[in-house]
């Protein structure tokens, strides 16, 4: 090892999920990829044996390892309501904010539905006499007494932490600005407003801001674990970015969809090297699918998310969740419907074929239908109880033939239960495309996670969308994503200005503003000018409307731009009226170095890949018999014959007839939906 | 009950549910008025081609059982051809009272193959005799607009009639041919307040129709007309199945309750509303005789709201997501007597038939049920929805002014659950609309909150605990008229099982730093710095405490 020329630093991606740690860095212009068991009473633990592994591999010591790190510290503690004793200050009359909310109750018609409790309870809700107008003239001043008086009752409860909110204090800060002043002097972490989402709608704010507050002190503790083991350390954001460990640390907030963000990036490289631009990506799990969909110019970003059902409105990737996965329970119902979840067998007792239960899922149904092409998971580790699975459907398939009054079959039952499962999973590849105004046939499907492929066909051909990118290392497309992704610093200011002559300047003013204070912040981080990148997004309205059309277009004819992007997403514009500037942002990116696209190793053109074997499995409502591929096997320029079965280390895809696959120069699988 | 298949009704169900969605979300992310977009006040819905509803979004608890009556009503008076749509809100002919706006559009399948099916020929239409079936399904959006007019700003005063409730819109075509029809429009624009926002509440209604009508025939085209036809039917008799179930869980017997509106803000005096519902086996009898004769006040409910609030109230004992189809109240008869507050005929004042006395129904259904079914009924929420207008002339909008209308209901505590304590500062049963955020109601009314709190204490006492209120101060920077439409002032939110009573609510306003109570209902003249203050009365408790 002496004898290689050392390296003098390395960057290592690395993604905390709920079994594995995944680490992927780059060595002789190729992409390494481990695993450790992930260690989740203190996730450092993993990602300290992990990085120390790479220090051997590449003989670079652990000072010089940059880590970029996509982490569920934050999410997991707001799930499992671990985080910090935190206190809100809000504008006298308003402190009950969090407890009303949008005063809607969760559920229509449930009787007994409840609501999560706020994260601030009663006691440490404190409320200021102060007033700002929507103009930002101060109405009333801040009471000083009060404030004097507040200091002590903070200290007096402990607190471990303190959220700011004050009406308003996006046009004018300076009473939040008093407050935080006063509260320096108790040491506590200070989450303010004004500083971390200047935006009107006092709920979504506040509540964003009560969740930074809850995660900063686990949040600081624990990157500051990290930082023993390595200097440079960076943090994935939900909203595909990284920042730096020190802006975590204080804006923990933003990284509470860290690992999804981390798998769309890494996904959207995948796609990117193999010359797709426009994507849907689906991660289907055991009990869960997310979808995402990326533009031409990259991910889609929303602000209206919510977390453990409390809002978030930092910008955090449109990622669209559904609980229907791999484990998802199938049933009759009382009516006689066959539904498929939400309900969730999880990992444990697990599917039937798991060997713990005989709960039928969409898991099973696969392996009767001979799906996984006669191996078990895990590349065979782990294996699968088939007479369980079929034990479980004999038994669906008799409450089918109950409901339709005919018999049905188990193989039809299985049928039915995948049916229903791909209309679920339609149904929310619908909702982040069509419904948002997106052509599905305009782009390609990437499928990941365990089950993703063995659905992705079905799903790509109701959806007329025509192709489908299997990436290669999809078990660690998170940390793949981490470790590319660039460091993005979101900024944004409520200005709600009628657009009109004079509004450029003011526009000007505010961009250039903001873009300074990110140009110094990135400068700071070691991104010189050249390596910088400021782009300008103005959410608009028409006046009197109360949802925002971003736009890009920030000079010249911005209201033309606008009635266009207003047409195209809902159809009709209204050119007479006054168009309204509601929030100027500013999305400024340190470009990161590229990683290789990683060419596989040699190039056999329009050569037919010869299957491990053939197997007989249903598709298409048909039995068939089917090549079975070990994916590792398959060399660059492989072509397929259909229809088939690829096995892979930690998932499966299926191609039934009519269906072309080849394997791309990178690696990557392309399929050719008929 | 014909022959269906698991697989494809699960299908369908999906299918037909995202539908309805997809038209909600196309109408909320374009509407104008905070009142559709912020507070979601608005239902979308699926019709097969008998005008039976097949799929509504989970929007209005109100609009649920009512809007089948719209289809009917618009299918009884136009013969719909393609590219018609027809708006109503008359009340007494598929209504419900005047601010909901009702737009019906039939989705015929030749309409996207052939965008001209019509051709003028010597001055005449003609239209291609083949084009013209029968339409496959019907759409259907209803928007609680925030004026039609009237003598209050926001539609929802005190009129004897209902004339002078605002502008009564029988079914009429809207659009004809797919085109606009300009005179129609203009007539209804001159006759309500703010109108450039109602033209734009319009424009996304119908939006939301083609968007339904659009995803409609992909699902026809793609599984065929006969299949999908079909599967409207089974919905139906799949939900109808789901409620003959749910009923046959309460015992037989007959449940009697009586609750009472305050008053009718017009006369003096309770209101009386009666119930008695008959179980037997998987079928139910919901009988409102004895209940009061119509008021002069506006808080007559035509049978549209009475059939909703009992669709509604059966709905909740129902598991799961089950599509709100026709098929839910097929076990269910409904009887209400003509010319009585829960049936009131022409030209009785409704506006607030809608949302104050359909919250009353429920509360007297609820403790009827809770006769029989002692360990699933909650207390009473709280039992109004609050309704507050305030509306003028901006004065920031330059020497001649803006006109203004804003419209809001408040929140209040839940009833007890018989194992949870009620929510606080939540809607309850006919409402879910969310609030107008403050910052957001001070940049777009000459309007400022001053207090938006819990309203501590509220709640009834008991082994679970009434939600409590809230309270919700608004100070008005311009002159305005204000209205209130609200109950439970004198009567708080019954409890349950030994559970304590909620607190009544209270309304006041402040002039000169000096309070003065208000009635439940009535209009106010406001001067620049008065305050309306609303408290919310609290749930009904559960149990001995």
């Amino acid at each position: 090892m002496l004898k290689r020329k050392l390296k003098q630093s390395v960057r290592v991606g690395v993604d905390t999920g709920g079994t594995f740690t995944d680490f992927v860095f780059e060595t002789n212009g190729r992409l390494e990829i481990f695993k450790f068991a992930s260690t989740p009473a203190d996730p450092s633990l993993a990602v300290s044996q992990g990085l120390q592994q790479v220090a051997q591999k590449t003989g670079v010591s652990l000072k010089n390892i940059e880590v970029v790190h996509g982490t569920t510290v934050g999410t997991n503690a707001l799930l499992q309501r671990r985080g910090a004793r935190t206190a809100l200050v809000t504008t006298s009359g308003f402190e009950d904010v969090l407890a009303i909310g949008r005063q809607a109750r969760p559920e229509l018609y449930n009787l007994n539905a409840v609501s999560p409790p706020p994260l601030v309870t009663e006691k440490l809700r404190f409320g200021l006499h102060e007033r700002v107008t929507a103009t930002g003239e101060v109405l009333e001043l801040l009471n000083q007494t009060e404030l004097v008086r507040l200091v002590a009752q903070l200290k007096k409860a402990n607190v471990e932490s303190v959220a700011i909110c004050l009406l308003f204090s996006f046009v004018n800060p300076a009473h939040e600005k008093q407050i935080a002043q006063a509260l320096s002097a108790l040491n506590i972490p200070l989450s303010i407003s004004h500083q971390i989402l200047p935006e009107y709608r006092e709920f979504e704010r506040t509540s964003t801001v009560a969740i930074n507050a809850y995660l900063q002190p686990l949040m600081g503790t624990y990157l500051k674990r990290l930082a023993t083991s390595t200097k440079k350390l960076r943090v994935m954001q939900s909203s595909g970015g990284s920042i730096s460990a020190s802006v975590a640390a204080n804006e923990p907030v933003r990284t509470i969809l860290s690992g999804p963000a981390g798998g769309v990036v890494g996904a959207l490289r995948a796609a990117r090297v193999s010359g797709f631009e426009k994507i849907i990506t689906f991660d289907m799990g055991g009990t869960s699918t997310d979808v995402a969909l990326c533009e031409r110019d990259g991910l889609r970003l929303t602000n209206e998310a919510s977390v453990a059902g409390l809002p978030v409105a930092v910008p955090v990737m449109d990622i669209h969740t559904v609980g229907a996965g791999g484990g998802s329970i199938a049933r009759v119902d009382e009516g006689g419907s066959l539904r498929v979840g939400p309900e969730s067998a999880g990992a444990d007792p697990g599917p039937a074929c798991y060997g713990r239960s005989f709960l039928p899922t969409v898991t099973d149904a696969h392996l009767l239908l001979g799906h996984f092409g006669g191996a078990g998971l895990l590349g065979g580790e782990f294996g699968l109880d088939e007479e369980r699975s079929r034990k479980a459907f004999a038994q669906l398939a008799n409450e089918m033939s109950k409901a339709a009054r005919r018999t049905v079959s188990t193989i039809e039952a299985a049928q039915g239960v995948l049916t229903v499962a791909n209309t679920n999973m339609e149904r929310a590849l619908r909702r982040i495309s069509v419904e948002r105004g997106f052509d599905p046939r305009d782009f390609a499907l990437l499928p990941f996670g365990g089950a993703g492929g063995l659905h992705a066909v079905d799903l790509a051909r109701a959806l007329s969308i025509p192709r489908i990118i299997v990436p290669r290392s999809g078990g660690a497309l998170s940390a793949i994503g981490v470790l590319t992704a660039n460091v993005v610093k979101d900024q944004s200011r409520t200005l709600m200005l009628d657009l009109e002559p004079g509004s450029e300047r003011k526009l000007g003013e505010t961009f250039i503003e903001l873009e300074r204070a990110a140009a110094a912040a990135l400068r700071r981080e070691g991104f010189s000018v050249t390596k910088q990148k400021h782009a300008r997004l103005l959410a608009l309205r028409y006046k009197g409307q109360s949802f925002e059309l971003e736009i890009k277009q920030t000079k010249g004819n911005i209201a033309a731009s606008f009635h266009r992007a207003h047409r195209e997403r809902y159809g009709y514009a209204q050119e007479s009226n006054v168009v309204e500037i509601v929030n100027a942002r500013v999305r400024s990116t340190g470009m990161v170095a590229k990683l290789p696209p990683g060419r596989a190793s040699v190039s056999r053109k329009k050569n037919y890949a010869k299957p491990a074997k053939f197997v007989t499995a249903y598709l298409d409502g048909k039995k068939l018999s089917v090549a079975v591929y070990q994916r590792d096997e398959l060399p660059a320029g492989a072509q397929l014959r259909t229809p088939c079965i690829i096995t892979e280390y930690s998932s499966t895809t299926l191609i039934p007839p009519g269906a072309r696959a080849e394997v791309d120069d990178f690696g990557n699988l392309i399929i050719h939906v008929t | 009950m014909t022959q269906f298949d698991p697989t494809t009704l699960e299908i369908y169900r999906a299918l037909y549910t995202s539908v309805a969605e997809e038209m909600g979300i196309a109408l909320r992310r374009s509407a104008f008025s905070p009142n559709i977009k912020e507070r979601r006040d608005y239902s979308c819905a699926v019709f097969d081609a008998r005008g039976r509803v097949i799929a509504q979004g989970d929007h209005m608890p109100v609009h649920l059982g009512s809007m089948p009556m719209a289809v009917a009503s618009a299918l009884s008076e136009i013969d719909l051809q393609p590219g018609d749509v027809v708006a109503l809100n008359d009340p007494f002919a598929g209504g419900t009272h005047l601010p909901d706006v009702t737009l019906v559009m039939p989705v015929f399948a030749e309409v996207t193959a052939d965008r001209k099916p019509a051709t003028v020929k010597n001055g005449a239409v003609h239209r291609r005799p083949s084009s013209v079936g029968r339409p496959l399904f019907y759409v259907a959006n209803r928007a609680h607009h925030a004026d039609i007019g009237g003598a209050t700003p926001g539609s929802m005063g005190l009129a004897t009639d209902i004339y002078g409730e605002g502008l009564s819109i029988p079914p009429v075509r809207l659009l004809k041919n797919g085109a606009l029809n300009e005179d129609m429009m203009r007539l209804i624009l001159a006759n309500v307040r703010s109108h450039d926002e109602r033209r734009g509440d319009f424009q996304a209604q119908i939006g939301s129709l083609k968007t339904g009508a659009a995803r409609l025939l992909e699902i026809g085209q793609r599984r065929g007309a006969p299949e999908a036809r079909a599967y409207a039917t089974h919905l139906i008799e799949y939900s109808a199945r789901l409620m003959r179930q749910a009923i046959a869980t309460i015992p037989d017997g007959k449940y009697e309750a009586e609750d009472a509106l305050d008053d009718d803000g017009v006369t003096a005096g309770e209101v009386p509303i009666r119930v008695a519902v008959t179980i037997k086996a998987a079928r139910a009898t919901v009988d409102f005789t004895g209940s009061a004769a119509q008021v002069a006040g506006p808080i007559n409910a035509v049978e549209a709201i009475t059939v909703s609030a009992v669709s509604y109230v059966f709905r909740c004992l129902l598991d799961g997501d089950v599509p709100a189809s026709a098929g839910l109240m097929e076990p269910i008869e409904v009887l209400a007597p003509r010319a009585t507050i829960v049936n009131a005929i022409h030209p009785a004042s409704v506006a607030g038939g809608n949302v104050e006395t359909s919250q009353r129904i429920v509360d007297v259904l609820f403790k009827a049920l809770a006769r029989g079914l002692p360990d699933r009924i909650p207390a009473a929420s709280q039992g109004t929805m609050n309704n507050l207008t305030i509306g003028g002339i901006d004065p920031r909008t330059g020497n001649i002014g803006r006109e203004f209308s804003y419209y809001e209901t408040v929140a209040g505590g839940m009833g007890a659950r018989p194992e949870h304590d009620g929510m606080s500062a939540v809607h309850t049963h006919m409402t879910n609309s969310l609030n107008t955020p403050a910052e957001a109601l001070e940049y777009a009314y000459p309007l400022r909150v001053r207090e938006y709190k819990i309203r501590k204490g509220s709640g009834g006492k008991g082994k679970h605990r009434g939600g409590d209120g809230v309270v919700r101060e608004i100070e008005t920077l311009a002159p305005a008229r204000m209205s209130l439409l609200a109950d439970r002032r004198k009567r708080g939110p019954y409890g349950l099982a030994g559970g304590e009573d909620g607190q009544p609510g209270n309304a006041t306003i402040i002039h000169k730093g000096r309070s003065r109570k208000i009635g439940s209902k009535g209009s106010w003249e406001l001067e620049a710095g008065d305050r309306v203050r609303i408290e919310t009365p609290g749930g009904g408790g559960f149990g001995k405490g």
